[in-house]
């Protein structure tokens, strides 16, 4: 019947929905969207949709491209830069800005907690937002008035006139939604927004969830615990690889479904073959290490015991905010931790980064912008950085010596770069990841730590990655590394850690499990400290 | 054939040649030497007595005063910090040392050293309440340069120090080559020695990562501390070197030495392309700015202009010259 027509799966228009079905018509749904970042396929073809009073989990591991599709249903990605349609109320609508999303009843709560500490609750609230009736001028005491209303409605205990200053990370998160909800949204968007909460201020936030819910509001819900999905979503969707997984529907609900479209049967990629036998002797010994958790993450890590012999591979697994970079922090001095550090039976006393290099641990970090590349120097001085004194005479540096370790340094990693003296800004995100490696690996540690060595990577350097890690690995280098993409850590290592809540829950070796196990054993942890947090508050 | 060889090897030599224009531009110093020469020219063509043995060496006197400052505040400034207290460290160290030599009748060396050390003690001050208390800079220094500035007046009394030892006075008026004293000599030793030690030292190499990202540097093992620290200690005993330069110069150790010159060394070391934000810039730079500065103050007043206008030249140069710096990296370096 529609044969050339649009494909029959989209919503159509609402006329259409009250004759085809017994599901109400979808209040906002985004139709065979696709989106490419310069060559990378973010999203291939993703239909969604969401109802008015319904809660639609939207699951998947990191990269999945979970985010990219709320960063366009939110006009984070202007319409234009992607194929496929979004639609409000059966319309086509073309966001140019997420200002331009909330002026359509499109909320958005994101992840990082963004609030103006100076300000007070109520003025959060209601920062940027006019329409109070008052020009120009903000009149206090309506402020707090409204606030405490809103408040109330969705049933959060906080002063509007407290500071938000003085509020924890969970209240500040509830401040975040209600200045959403101050705009009555038709649709909201909330993106992990349990990340910071403990056990009974996410009951707190469901509750406000469920009152939202009978208001009529369309909810679009991302988490990566399984816990709170089959406590508060109806519906869920599963992305993988920029496509729709699978859709499930509440009654099919249990954790081994989410398990298993989660993990999957991804494309084949290729991993080289770690041969060589892993060393007898213990390259990396950590024993009760506790590592404070910085400003921001809740959590730290406590009570680390684990070991990395030379050669082999060891995969920390979890999720963001679990504790695992925390984990690497800790060893290599960048933050506060107490507990025993052995390297190679050696006990090593790290205060500092300065102390771990001079024990031969070196750290590459996840965000190479923030803390990975100087973009004052060129590329060679980049790479020689921290690695100046065997190059230098007296304090005085060898230009020559300098010059040639850096080609050689360039060539052994096949940095792509048009001279030693370009700028590093110019580079692809995978000759700047190469370039970092060259960096450390320029004082052939015996301890090597990465974190996220793949991100933001194009296929091909990520494939080089994986080939010189085996490489160092068969050379005899302790490595232990931190991804977020299950799948690499499976192929690449020889044993995984699982660390949830920061701690080490589970330890297999490579053979023992897959991606699976890892699932499970994360979601075994967060329902036992999810149930210990309801329980144990009174 | 033939004629597409002679084609193409014209083209390919324009092409070398851009190439090195823009690798010219892109060194930061080559474009304030431009327009400095631009500006040398366009005076003298005004009113030839701009070139005069006089007014030449009265630029570079005072150059050499602010000078001195402006080489320490631009390592400084490359390790990501700066410091307005720099005029009233050097009035005050000149005082200390002026009544170090005459009210408390100390042999001379030990009043030079005492100024020194009152401009480290002060640099040190600063660096440790800027990093370990997390200060920032500009409070902290600014906080500093109106502590000087009291504790001149504290130290004095509000007159000058007057008279200095003879050996002082000696230096003021010694001369050396082209009238120029020590102050000069020391000066253009300091600069090239510190601009050696920024492009060809592990230390300098260090300050740019200082300041270029302190938290990379930290992990890379610098420690990022001892160096801003180091920085500050250096400035404040530059500072002081100054002041009792000028203070020779003067014969007397006046209460106003120094003052207002933090912002005429910021502005003068930023016209030469030393970032405010940290981690670029050179030494040679920083100084052809502060040479460039002082060169359009008195070109204003050789031909005859109103003094008020020459502040607002000093003004509109250093947002002119920034905003120059900008569009040379965002096209010439960026294109290259």
């Amino acid at each position: 019947m529609a044969l050339p027509g649009p494909p029959a799966s989209g919503p159509g228009s609402l006329r259409g929905n009250i004759l085809s079905s017994t599901t109400p018509a979808p209040l906002f749904s985004a139709n065979a969207i696709a989106k490419n970042f310069g060559g990378v396929q973010a999203l291939r073809g993703v239909d969604f949709d969401v109802s008015a009073g319904e809660i639609h989990a939207l699951l998947g591991q990191n990269g999945a491209g979970k985010s990219t599709l709320v960063k366009i249903l939110n006009g984070v990605h202007p319409a234009g830069s992607y194929t496929g349609a979004v639609q409000l109320d059966g319309r086509t609508v073309s966001f140019a800005s997420p200002a331009d999303a909330r002026a359509n009843g499109v909320g958005y709560v994101p992840q990082e907690i963004e609030v103006l500490e100076q300000l007070s609750v109520a003025e959060n609230v209601f920062a940027g937002r006019t329409g109070l009736g008052d020009g120009m001028l903000v009149h206090q005491r309506k402020l707090e008035r409204r606030a405490g209303e809103i408040f109330s409605d969705l049933g959060i205990n906080i002063n509007p006139r407290a500071y938000v200053a003085s509020l924890t990370s969970a209240q500040r998160h509830l401040v975040m939604i209600a200045r959403a909800i101050v705009l009555k949204p038709r649709v909201l968007m909330l993106d992990e927004p349990t990340a910071s909460l403990s056990g009974t201020e996410v009951e707190a936030l469901f509750g406000v969830l469920r009152r939202l819910k009978l208001q009529g509001v369309a909810m679009v819900y991302i988490t990566h615990r399984l816990p709170e999905v089959l406590a508060i979503c109806d519906r869920a969707t599963v992305l993988r690889d920029g496509k729709v997984a699978v859709r499930i529907a509440r009654e099919d609900f249990t954790p081994e479904t989410f398990i298993f479209s989660m993990s999957g049967q991804r494309m084949e990629r290729l991993f080289p073959e770690h041969a060589a036998p892993i060393g007898t002797h213990k390259a990396l010994e950590v024993r009760g290490l506790t590592v404070a958790g910085h400003s921001g993450a809740v959590h730290g890590a406590k009570d680390i015991n684990l070991t990395v012999a030379a050669g082999e591979i060891v995969g920390l697994a979890g999720l963001l905010g679990s504790g695992r970079s925390e984990i690497l922090h800790g060893i290599y001095g960048r933050a506060r931790a107490n507990g025993e550090i052995r390297v190679a039976d050696r006990m090593v006393h790290i205060k500092s980064p300065g102390d771990a290099r001079a024990a031969g641990i070196a750290l590459l970090t996840e965000d190479r912008k923030r803390d990975g590349l100087l973009f004052n120097l060129p590329v060679g001085a980049n790479i020689t950085i921290g690695n100046l004194s065997p190059l230098a005479r007296h304090g005085l540096l060898r230009g020559g010596l300098e010059r040639s370790s850096i080609v050689a340094a360039m060539r052994a990693l096949n940095v792509k770069a048009s001279s030693p003296k370009a700028a590093v800004t110019h580079l692809s995100g995978g000759n700047q990841q190469k370039l970092l490696f060259a960096r450390v690996l320029m004082r052939a540690p015996k301890v090597l730590l990465l974190d996220e060595p793949t991100k933001g990577v194009d296929a091909a350097t990520r494939h080089e990655i994986y080939r010189l890690i085996v490489e160092l690995a068969e050379k005899g280098v302790a490595l232990l590394i931190v991804a977020s993409e299950l799948e690499e850590l499976i192929g690449l290592c020889d044993r995984y850690l699982v660390v949830a809540d920061g701690r080490i829950v589970d330890e297999f070796a490579r053979g023992e499990g897959g991606e699976d196990r890892v699932l499970r054993s994360i979601t075994a942890a967060q329902a036992q400290s999810h149930a210990r947090a309801t329980q144990g508050d009174p | 054939m033939n004629s597409a060889a002679e084609l193409s090897s014209p083209t390919r030599d324009t092409q070398t040649l851009r190439r090195r224009l823009i690798g010219l531009i892109a060194v930061g110093e080559v474009g304030v030497l431009a327009a400095m020469a631009l500006l040398v020219g366009f005076f003298w063509l005004m009113e030839p007595a701009f070139l005069s043995e006089r007014n030449v060496r009265a630029i570079l006197n005072v150059v050499s005063f602010v000078g001195i400052i402006a080489i320490g505040q631009t390592i400084l400034l490359v390790a990501g910090e700066f410091d307005l207290s720099v005029g009233s460290v050097a009035g005050l160290s000149a005082v200390v040392a002026a009544k170090l030599m005459t009210a408390a009748a100390l042999p001379v060396t030990v009043g030079i050293l005492g100024g020194i050390g009152v401009g480290a003690l002060i640099g040190l001050l600063n660096g440790l309440i800027v990093v370990r208390l997390g200060i920032p800079a500009f409070i902290q220094t600014l906080g500093m340069l109106f502590i000087g500035q009291g504790l001149i007046q504290v130290v004095t009394g509000g007159y000058p120090v007057y008279p200095l030892p003879d050996a002082i006075n000696d230096i003021g008026a010694t001369d050396l080559a082209f009238g120029l004293g020590w102050s000069f000599a020391f000066f253009i030793a300091a600069a090239i020695l510190a601009d050696f030690v920024l492009r060809r030292t592990v230390l300098g190499r260090n300050m740019y990562a200082t300041g270029g990202n302190q938290e990379v540097a930290h992990l890379v093992g610098i420690n990022t501390n001892a160096y801003k620290i180091g920085a500050f200690i250096l400035v404040g005993a530059l500072s002081a070197v100054a002041g009792m330069f000028v203070m020779a110069d003067l014969g007397s150790g006046g209460t106003s030495i120094g003052s207002g010159w933090e912002l005429t060394v910021i502005a003068g070391v930023v016209v030469g392309g030393v970032s405010l934000f940290g981690g670029a810039g050179t030494v040679a730079g920083g100084v052809v700015g502060i040479l460039m500065l002082k060169v359009v103050q008195s070109g204003l007043v050789v031909i005859g202009v109103n003094s008020n206008w020459q502040q607002i030249a000093v003004g509109v140069i250093m947002v002119m010259a920034v905003g120059l710096d900008i569009v040379r990296r965002r096209y010439f370096i960026a294109g290259a």
